[in-house]
């Protein structure tokens, strides 16, 4: 005979309460006051924590890039360059190197740095060159630079 | 009508054109005016000299050659693009990616796309990579296990809705073992 629901005298008595609680202050211990002991108190500290530890890992990363465009422009003001000619010559050059890493060449291989930034002056100089182009004027105009003189 | 004399100096055009070289030689005239679009807002750039430019890029490139194939370089450190990051790598480094290598622990691995190779005299710039037979990076698979458990809970405060998370991703730890230049710059 199979029987499918407990006997009516049974209660249904909770017995790993201890654990239960035990699960949540694990993540309290290290919090200031009474919210590293108490059960009502440690729930809402550690629920907090953990919303704000999620939303933060997304924020890290601009954080994070947002320090290394800073390391880079002090580096690259050090050699006279400013940040944004300094990255825009360097990827017109092909050289692909991300913000990370160039912040740490310029925290621990200064030297590499400063070929890096001579490159990227290089390229900015010529750039301007090519934007001169010839020094000629475009045919059939009518300019205001006087061509002879008497 | 009455005809006013007009005096006009009479000089030959040969004359004109010849005495006009001249003063133009030793006075340079500005045949536009100096206002602020006249001229580039940035100073004037002057290169060097094309031909003695190469002599000296050959230069530097048979001296790098010679300082690769001699040896005299210490501790060599290079950029490595791997697992869609760029890490700053020397040799007996250590570096932990966030996902699974189908390779098994203590297998010898070699890094194709290397960016940037330094040493303490010189730095190769790849652009973007350097080519294969200039550098080789070699790393062996060390542990692969799993991260830590990160915990994501979304949370809205009076409305009864809270959600957990909790996200194991599989780590797989590298070693790199050494980083070699052949002399083979052209």
């Amino acid at each position: 005979m199979v029987v499918l629901s407990g006997a009516r005298w049974l209660r249904c008595r909770l017995t790993d309460r201890f654990w239960r609680v035990q699960e949540v202050l694990k993540y309290a211990r290290h919090f200031r006051g009474r919210k590293n002991r108490c059960y009502k108190l440690a729930v809402r500290s550690v629920r907090r924590a953990f919303v704000k530890s999620t939303k933060a890992r997304r924020e890290k990363k601009r954080f994070l890039r947002a320090l290394w465009i800073t390391r880079i422009g002090a580096a690259s003001l050090e050699h006279g360059l400013k940040y944004p000619s300094f990255i825009s010559n360097l990827l017109k050059s092909q050289v692909e190197l991300n913000r990370k890493v160039i912040a740490d060449l310029a925290i621990y291989e200064p030297k590499t740095f400063k070929s890096l930034a001579a490159l990227a002056q290089r390229r900015r100089q010529e750039g301007f060159l090519a934007a001169l182009g010839d020094g000629k004027e475009p045919e059939g105009i009518f300019s205001r630079i006087v061509h002879r003189q008497y | 009508g009455v005809l006013v004399p007009v005096l006009v100096p009479v000089l030959v055009p040969s004359e004109v054109c010849w005495f006009l070289c001249w003063f133009l030689c030793w006075f340079p005239v500005r045949l536009v005016a100096k206002t602020s679009l006249s001229s580039p807002p940035w100073p004037e750039v002057k290169l060097p000299d094309p031909v003695e430019e190469a002599k000296y890029h050959a230069e530097l490139v048979r001296r790098v050659n010679g300082l690769i194939a001699a040896g005299h370089y210490g501790r060599l450190f290079a950029v490595v693009h791997f697992a869609s990051k760029q890490w700053k790598v020397t040799s007996e480094d250590l570096i932990m990616m966030d996902n699974v290598l189908e390779a098994e622990c203590g297998d010898r691995i070699r890094m194709e796309k290397v960016l940037l190779v330094g040493a303490d005299d010189f730095t190769l710039i790849g652009r973007p990579l350097l080519g294969k037979e200039l550098v080789r990076v070699e790393a062996t698979v060390i542990e692969k296990t799993e991260s830590w458990p990160r915990i994501n809970v979304r949370f809205r405060r009076k409305r009864n809705y809270q959600r957990t998370q909790i996200i194991v991703n599989p780590q797989t730890v590298l070693r790199i073992n050494t980083i070699e230049v052949f002399p083979c710059l052209s």
